[in-house]
């Protein structure tokens, strides 16, 4: 089957890993991600900070093109670029006026009918079914993720249907268990971690990746899993420094969901680009002789 | 921490509540204090101002204050408190609404940093329609530094650099950095867009 496909800005650049993940777990499941033509930014949180018209008309433009390839679902694996598209979608369907004036600008013009999924949104069903756990020739045995979520996978700022449970979703705990790997029980999973604070307030960014840091490690977790590229990115690269203003004295690997499927499909872990991290995760797969 | 007396103001008590609720799309008015919000507020021990405490700023017509404190600035968007809420008061929104209108009424912001990087990203996205991590710090990096020397601050000027430079040099050993930069072909649609933004500010 083919499935629209949004990247975003991250997957094309800090995070291309993921794209490149993305690409083959799907592939090997019989789905064909068709990159929707020219897509532009969403605007992430900035957008929503300055300007209420572009927060959602920058979106639009990308649900325009969607909608013209005639495809019924698009998945968007950043959790950002998730959000502010679906609520751009939300915010349409019940603004006609301003779907209009957005309309008047593009060549594309917003329908409003395709889905909007996030990645565990496809990915969930195919790990219940089983599906996904056929097409692994490896148990992720001794693997101890802490899921990690974030926000804004499960939290809107406009009612929209929310696929997981808001406070304590389970999809990656789903997805992990079915590939063997013992998913931790933890309190920190939908904590934020600063998003761009790290960069532009990065005292109150390293106190958030403290506190997710120090229940993880608790909790008995050997590695991280993520869906978002700005948890991904920030839990991976402020670690070391997090780690050091906080007396910590573990490191944990920070991975994408896509790359624990892909290893247990036996993919090669540097075509994934799993040693681009900027926090060693080669390490404990060796150490787990999962590579 | 100790909180602010705030004032009440009648007459800008009723214009600021109905601004407020009109762009933020919020009923402030459902309100009732419990402070599920402030509980679960990540950065509500770095601002001493909660989710309620704005809330209550906008009943009151305090303006100077609803638009100038560290929660407006320091909000991570991260909507916990819109998700609790009882009466499903959205209030990041509000903090949006509340940073908008600080901007328009030109009002120096308390955290220059945060206000500049997210101008910086919109800048460098309406330039290539995508948003190039390089070229959007390069404008926020020059923009802070600015302002740093302007007031003398070149210990935070080296430190920023040291900083960064030391991210940089990690991400492109581990080959993270991406110099091309990637850019929308139909840029006129998405200026048009931001040219749409600015003649609609103010309606």
């Amino acid at each position: 089957m083919e499935l629209a496909y949004y990247p975003g800005c991250s997957l094309h650049a800090s995070s291309q890993l993921y794209d490149v993940q993305c690409k083959m777990v799907f592939r090997n499941l019989g789905i064909e991600l068709k990159e929707i033509e020219d897509w532009n930014c969403c605007g992430a949180t900035a957008a929503a900070k300055t300007d209420d018209f572009l927060a959602i008309a920058l979106p639009a433009r990308n649900l325009g093109i969607a909608d013209a390839t005639g495809l019924s679902e698009m998945v968007i694996p950043c959790s950002s670029c998730y959000s502010r598209t679906l609520v751009s979608q939300k915010r349409l369907s019940c603004d006609p006026g301003l779907k209009d004036a957005i309309n008047e600008e593009l060549g594309h013009k917003v329908e409003g009918k395709i889905k909007v999924s996030n990645i565990l949104e496809v990915l969930m069903p195919r790990a219940t079914s089983g599906e996904i756990a056929g097409k692994a020739h490896k148990k992720l045995e001794g693997l101890k993720p802490a899921c990690y979520y974030g926000c804004l996978l499960t939290r809107f700022p406009c009612d929209v249907d929310v696929t997981d449970d808001v406070e304590n979703p389970q999809g990656m705990e789903t997805i992990c268990k079915s590939l063997g790997a013992e998913p931790v029980d933890w309190s920190y999973k939908t904590d934020c971690c600063g998003a761009s604070a790290s960069v532009n307030d990065a005292d109150q960014s390293l106190i958030l990746m403290s506190r997710i840091m120090k229940d993880a490690v608790a909790r008995g977790a050997n590695c991280f899993v993520s869906t978002c590229p700005l948890c991904q990115f920030n839990v991976d690269a402020y670690q070391e420094q997090v780690a050091q203003k906080y007396g910590l004295e573990k490191r944990l690997p920070v991975y994408f969901i896509t790359e624990l499927i892909g290893i247990s499909m036996g993919f090669d872990p540097v075509e994934m680009q799993v040693d681009r991290h900027l926090t060693d995760a080669m390490g404990l797969l060796k150490e787990l002789k999962l590579i | 921490m100790s909180a602010k007396t705030l004032q009440y103001e009648a007459t800008s008590a009723k214009s600021l509540l109905q601004e407020v609720a009109e762009r933020s799309g919020q009923n402030l008015l459902a309100c009732y204090q419990c402070r599920r919000c402030a509980a679960g507020c990540p950065v509500g021990e770095e601002t001493g101002v909660t989710p309620d405490r704005l809330i209550r700023m906008v009943l009151l017509g305090d303006k100077e204050e609803a638009l100038s404190n560290l929660l407006v600035w320091k909000c991570v968007a991260c909507y916990t408190c819109g998700t609790r809420c009882p009466n499903n008061i959205q209030t990041a929104r509000i903090t949006e609404t509340l940073k908008q209108m600080s901007k328009a009424a030109h009002l120096e912001p308390l955290r220059p940093r945060i206000a500049d990087f997210h101008n910086a990203f919109m800048q460098a996205t309406e330039h290539m329609g995508r948003f190039n991590e390089i070229e959007g710090m390069r404008i926020y990096e020059t923009r802070t530094a600015v302002k740093e020397m302007k007031s003398g601050n070149f210990g935070a000027i080296v430190d920023e650099i040291k900083n960064q430079a030391k991210l940089g040099m990690t991400m492109m050993k581990k080959k993270r950095m991406h110099l091309k930069a990637d850019q929308v072909k139909n840029k006129a649609e998405v200026k048009a867009l931001y040219r749409k933004a600015r003649q609609g500010k103010g309606a």
